[in-house]
């Protein structure tokens, strides 16, 4: 009982610093490859304090608890996701409901962007709700292979099944399942080329263009989160977990830094190109994968 | 308390009304809601208990039966609480239009004929109690007149398609057994050929499935969704539309029995297999099409359809879990498609009937309840954890999942997908965004359209958050059927290959809220703004001019509008087009002159004894 109190507590903060350490790393990496030097890794935690304490403007009740929910809402997926071994809410619903709260934070945003009156958060959320539905498909299609090849809707089942099994990349129907996760992604997380929604230089950052001091920080949290889950839920599902919170850290930073890369040096896509290539080749690979698990287990 | 009483309640305090209110329109409104309250009182009492009883003799030979058990019980109190519900939201919505008597009547009279279906005991009954349901929703649907009386008639053709698939599918059975009574029929059809079981399941699935608008059935739902007056839509999408997704269980698992139905067919051809496509099929391109609807009531209608294919996809496969998790969205799905309805019904009571979502905006301000309304209708619709309508759409995934059709698995959650896309752009331009000038000085909703909303939207959370309460009721059903018990906890079920806790989930998005909502107050303070004090980056941004959410969804639009045609519908249209011009040249027979009638007769009589001197036939 204690135990699960300690991890309850600990296992959003411990994501929180690594979402954040990812934030702080992207941008230097991102330095590194544009041939710039780049700000200190901490540079988003000094942020984030500068912004508390700064001014910022309010549209209203729903502005407010939008982006509140959005948060509450990623907090919660953290819990539900096994990180190393620590899993609070393991026995709670299994991989529908990670896939359902997974709606509140980008709802979330859209309800308090909504709220903002303002044309370009408007198109921003447009898009983002778009690109979501683009890259819905295939990640549907990923997490319904691995849960139909391993007969559980339950992510801590997953991972113990691949004790046995060995990773779920390795295995030849998931890879093209894993493949295509992996190449949906940068969309997942919002980076380059698929930066279409916050797009600072075209639509002043889309959602967040009302977002000022507090507000901003939140968002800044929120994208450490989402930062976290996405990878995360790879590693779970695809790199077999981990038996402790180091070596989960050590998968999760390689997934990231080697996504990172490939998609720094890429321009952003339009949103009509983004949805092709989304339903283009990761709908193929994970569809291609669907099918080929149902074969292997009939 | 005897059922025969409680129809004639029903009935009879219909009629009450509508004479009371022709005296003194205080006695009708008295009247309605006392009458449907009493109703509810009644049913509730009915609670667990089940009788059979015979309340008329030999009507062609048969007797007329009135039944009770936990399944009608169940769809009984759904249908008499949202009833209740909309007559109360209609006090003030229908106050100053003309009609009223006859437009509570005909309300009343629906909400009898919907529990005279459930309490039938016998297919005759139930096909007479089918029919007034059927006549007096035409008679509430064309009451708007104009555009109405066309989605009227589209209603009522489609329904009497319906009604004599129902018609015949009855006298098969009569001419078989020499029974109607639901319970006889079951044991004698236990032991039937699988080629009448087929016939007889397509038959009933014909009727049922254009009640409950199963592609490609659904033709007649958006219009007439749209055209009724709001509180009425509220029944009409809540429960009415879901009689028959009654008729499918009925059907399938009394009349028929899980046995036989299962093993309807071989392959992929079984019939519920089919079915179950079918379902998913109803999915995904109605929610795809509601994406494109610019008319709030039109694009909560196609999401009506959109959802009974959850319905039909959870009660396809007979499995308890997806008997319950099809049952209970059934409940769901009523409780907050009539919140929705009535939300967007109090907002067109305050704009002059306005239901255009490009010309709505900003009302969160003016009718904040009306907005709770919708956000939670919208949060159950899409099914958001904590809210009902997450629980039985993660009983019906599971289902799917764990049978091992990923794919039907797959539509299901697709279409949620395309739920947020459109119900996002519903509660947005509604509520969210720059509040027109013209509406500067709306009001909020009266009391008694308030009061209807709150109910709900509580409804929703207590069953999202507690959902072992109507579960306990449902599992219940699903035994009295033959399928095994669920694990039912107040919060959730358990099994091996799942479970599911909602109040772990409660409680964890409660704290956090709490945190960061102590977090956020922390920081420094934020200064309200007026709506058009805005940042545009150094663009000028007119006032009054927000709504850039006009083509919200352009991009997408572009590239599936081509594959979203309703083919269905203009293929129906076609049929109607072609048969009327067919009409238009018999009628040319007719001259009206009768010297051609004359010749008419001559040529026959020639014909004829050509016919007999050639062949000698007779």
């Amino acid at each position: 009982m204690v135990t699960k109190i300690i991890h309850i507590i600990f296992s959003p903060i411990l994501a929180l610093v690594v979402g954040i350490f990812f934030l702080g790393l992207a941008r230097k990496i991102m330095a590194r490859i544009h041939w710039r030097y780049g700000p200190p890794l901490v540079q988003p935690v000094i942020d984030m304090i500068r912004l508390f304490y700064q001014k910022s403007v309010s549209h209203g009740r729903m502005f407010d608890l939008g982006i509140i929910l959005s948060l509450a809402g990623s907090i919660v997926v953290v819990l539900f996701l096994p990180f190393g071994q620590i899993c609070p809410l393991a026995g709670s619903g299994g991989l529908l409901v990670i896939l359902y709260i997974m709606l509140l934070a980008p709802l979330g945003l859209a309800l308090s962007g909504g709220q903002g009156a303002n044309p370009n958060i408007s198109i921003g959320i447009s898009r983002k709700l778009i690109l979501s539905l683009g890259y819905e498909v295939p990640l549907l299609l990923v997490l319904l292979a691995v849960m139909t090849c391993y007969k559980t809707i339950s992510i801590v089942e997953v991972v113990n099944a691949q004790d046995n099994t060995g990773w779920s990349i390795t295995s030849w129907p998931l890879f093209l399942s894993g493949l295509s996760y992996f190449l949906i992604l940068p969309a997942i997380l919002g980076i380059r080329p698929f930066d279409v929604s916050s797009a600072p230089q075209e639509i002043s950052s889309g959602p967040m263009a009302e977002y000022g001091g507090k507000y901003l920080a939140i968002a800044t949290i929120e994208h450490a989160f989402v930062l976290f889950i996405s990878i995360a839920l790879f590693v779970n599902l695809f790199l077999g977990g981990a038996a402790n919170p180091a070596i989960f850290f050590v998968k999760m930073l390689v997934v990231f830094v080697l996504g990172l890369c490939i998609n720094a040096v890429f321009p952003r896509f339009k949103i009509e190109q983004a949805i092709r290539y989304l339903w283009k080749w990761p709908t193929l690979l994970a569809f291609l994968g669907l099918i080929m698990t149902l074969v292997i287990r009939s | 308390m005897s059922l025969e009483l409680l129809l004639i309640i029903a009935f009879g305090g219909a009629l009450l009304t509508y004479l009371g209110g022709k005296l003194f329109g205080k006695i009708r409104h008295f009247l309605a809601v006392a009458v449907s309250l009493a109703l509810v009182v009644l049913v509730a009492c009915l609670y667990g208990r089940s009788m059979e009883r015979t309340y008329y003799w030999g009507f062609l030979g048969l007797n007329l039966v009135l039944r009770l058990n936990m399944f009608s019980w169940f769809f009984a109190i759904a249908i008499s609480s949202l009833g209740m519900l909309s007559v109360i939201f209609s006090l003030s919505y229908m106050k100053d239009r003309e009609r009223t008597d006859f437009y509570y009547l005909m309300l009343l009279v629906v909400n009898a004929a919907m529990l005279g279906i459930v309490f039938s005991g016998d297919l005759v009954s139930l096909f007479i109690f089918w029919e007034i349901m059927s006549w007096s929703t035409f008679l509430l649907i064309s009451y708007n007149r104009g555009p109405a009386l066309a989605a009227a008639m589209k209603y009522i053709i489609m329904s009497i398609v319906g009604s004599m698939s129902l018609l015949i599918g009855m006298l098969s059975l009569y001419t078989r057994y020499a029974t109607l009574n639901i319970s006889e029929i079951s044991t004698s059809l236990a032991s039937a050929d699988s080629g009448y079981i087929l016939f007889i399941l397509i038959v009933f699935s014909i009727a049922f499935g254009i009640k409950n608008a199963v592609m490609p059935l659904h033709t007649w739902l958006p219009d007439s969704y749209a055209e009724a007056p709001s509180p009425f839509t509220a029944v009409l999408s809540g429960m009415l539309t879901r009689m028959g997704i009654y008729g499918f269980v009925l059907i399938m698992y009394v009349i028929v029995g899980a046995v036989s139905t299962l093993n309807c067919g071989s392959g992929i051809l079984k019939f519920n297999y089919i079915l179950a496509w079918l379902g998913a099929i109803t999915i995904v391109i109605p929610t795809f099409i509601a994406m494109l609807q610019n008319d709030a009531k039109q694009l909560l209608a196609w999401h009506g359809i959109g959802q009974g294919g959850y319905m039909i996809l959870g009660i396809a496969f007979g499995t308890s879990l997806g008997l319950a998790g099809g049952i209970f969205h059934t409940l769901n799905h009523a409780i907050y498609i009539v919140l929705l309805f009535m939300s967007v019904a109090a907002v067109q009571y305050r704009t002059s009937g306005e239901r255009d979502l490009n010309s709505l905006g900003g009302l969160i301000k003016k009718m904040p309840v009306a907005f709770i309304g919708g956000l939670l209708g919208i949060c159950g619709l899409i099914g958001v954890p904590l809210t009902n309508g997450f629980v039985s759409k993660w009983l019906i995934y599971k289902t799917l999942i764990v049978e091992g059709y990923p794919f039907l698995a797959f539509a299901a959650l697709i279409g949620t997908w395309g739920t947020i896309l459109s119900v996002y752009k519903f509660l947005h331009n509604m509520f969210l965004g720059q509040l027109p000038e013209k509406y500067r000085d709306v009001e909020k909703s009266p009391l008694s359209m308030q009061l209807p909303i709150i109910v709900l939207s509580l409804a929703i959370l207590v069953f999202g958050i507690l959902p072992g309460i109507p579960l306990k009721v449902i599992d219940t059903i699903g035994t009295s059927f033959g399928f095994e018990s669920l694990n039912i906890t107040l919060w959730g079920i358990t099994s091996e290959s799942g479970t599911l806790n909602t109040i772990n989930i409660f409680s964890a998005v409660l704290v956090a809220a709490v945190l960061f909502w102590l977090l956020f107050r922390f920081g420094a303070k934020s200064v309200p703004v007026a709506q058009d004090d805005s940042y545009a980056a150094g663009a000028y941004t007119p006032a009054d001019k927000y709504h850039y959410t006009v083509e919200f969804y352009n991009p997408l639009y572009r590239m599936i509008k081509p594959f979203l045609r309703d083919v269905i519908d203009e293929f129906y249209y076609w049929i109607a087009s072609s048969v009327r011009s067919l009409a238009g040249s018999v009628r040319h027979i007719y001259s009206g002159d009768v010297g051609y009638y004359v010749m008419y007769i001559i040529l026959f009589l020639a014909l004829l004894i050509f016919v007999q001197t050639r062949w000698k036939i007779w």
